[in-house]
């Protein structure tokens, strides 16, 4: 006989669910999640390898940051310039400036 | 009523040993469907079920009621397969993390169900009902849904 357990804990919470009021996401607040994703750091890992890897994991997020805010206000230039051919200056000054 | 914890479906269990799931990043399509406090769901509940009758949260920026007949959920509330996977001796899998924008929505759970478990493309077959543990609440914002690791000790649907 084989048995199989497909079970999840009934009274943990499994899902992370995060909010915003009246706006989106920060760069900041993704790259965290993002790095949490890819690494992680056991916290029974000798000290010193632990404190490199959480430095690394401090410098992957900046990294991180610092392109997502470079994707963001590209994409706004590709939306600026939609807006223009639409037609939408004053919508399109106004994007540009967020 | 009111949400009383995760729960695995039974259903669920019987149906991953008739073939109905395919977790692949081509296989199934599953969706989400969230729902306010006065809900009530368990491991018993084998199909999801739709719009404010029944507790579900209304349409609000991209997430959309009503299920899998209505084609703005096929496109909005549609999870991302992970791969299935396996370590040691645990097989896994889970979903991308989901995020419904410009939405003002406050849900205190959600059920995961398969549009495709039997083969059609609205099916309503439950995979698995989560309780957020609280109510959750977005304004004219984002309401992002964050799965655990898809690993063998975390993954939301694991099979050891």
């Amino acid at each position: 006989m084989f048995e199989f357990s497909v079970n999840m804990p009934k009274d943990s919470v499994l899902v992370d669910v995060k909010t915003t009021n009246k706006r989106g996401f920060t760069p900041e607040e993704i790259a965290k999640d993002c790095v949490d994703k890819i690494m992680t750091v056991s916290n029974n890992a000798h000290p010193a390898i632990r404190e490199q890897a959480n430095a690394f994991k401090n410098s992957m997020e900046n990294v991180i940051v610092d392109h997502m805010k470079q994707a963001i206000s590209s994409d706004r230039t590709t939306v600026y310039n939609a807006l223009i051919d639409a037609g939408h200056p004053k919508l399109a000054e106004l994007i540009r400036r967020l | 009523m009111a949400f009383t914890g995760n729960f695995m479906c039974t259903s669920f269990k019987k149906e991953l040993l008739e073939a109905k799931h395919d977790f692949t990043a081509a296989g199934d399509l599953f969706l989400i469907a969230l729902y306010t406090n006065s809900a009530t769901f368990d491991a018993s509940t084998t199909t999801a079920v739709f719009g404010g009758g029944n507790n579900e949260v209304a349409d609000s920026g991209s997430y959309y009621s009503g299920g899998p007949t209505v084609a703005n959920v096929l496109s909005n509330n549609n999870l991302t397969n992970a791969a299935p996977s396996s370590s040691g001796t645990t097989g896994f899998s889970s979903f991308t993390t989901k995020t419904f924008t410009s939405a003002t929505i406050t849900a205190r759970g959600a059920l995961i169900y398969n549009s495709q478990a039997e083969g059609g493309t609205t099916d309503t077959n439950t995979v698995c009902v989560l309780d957020f543990g609280a109510d959750k609440t977005s304004t004219s914002g984002d309401f992002q849904i964050v799965f655990p690791a898809n690993n063998a000790s975390d993954a939301l649907i694991r099979i050891a």
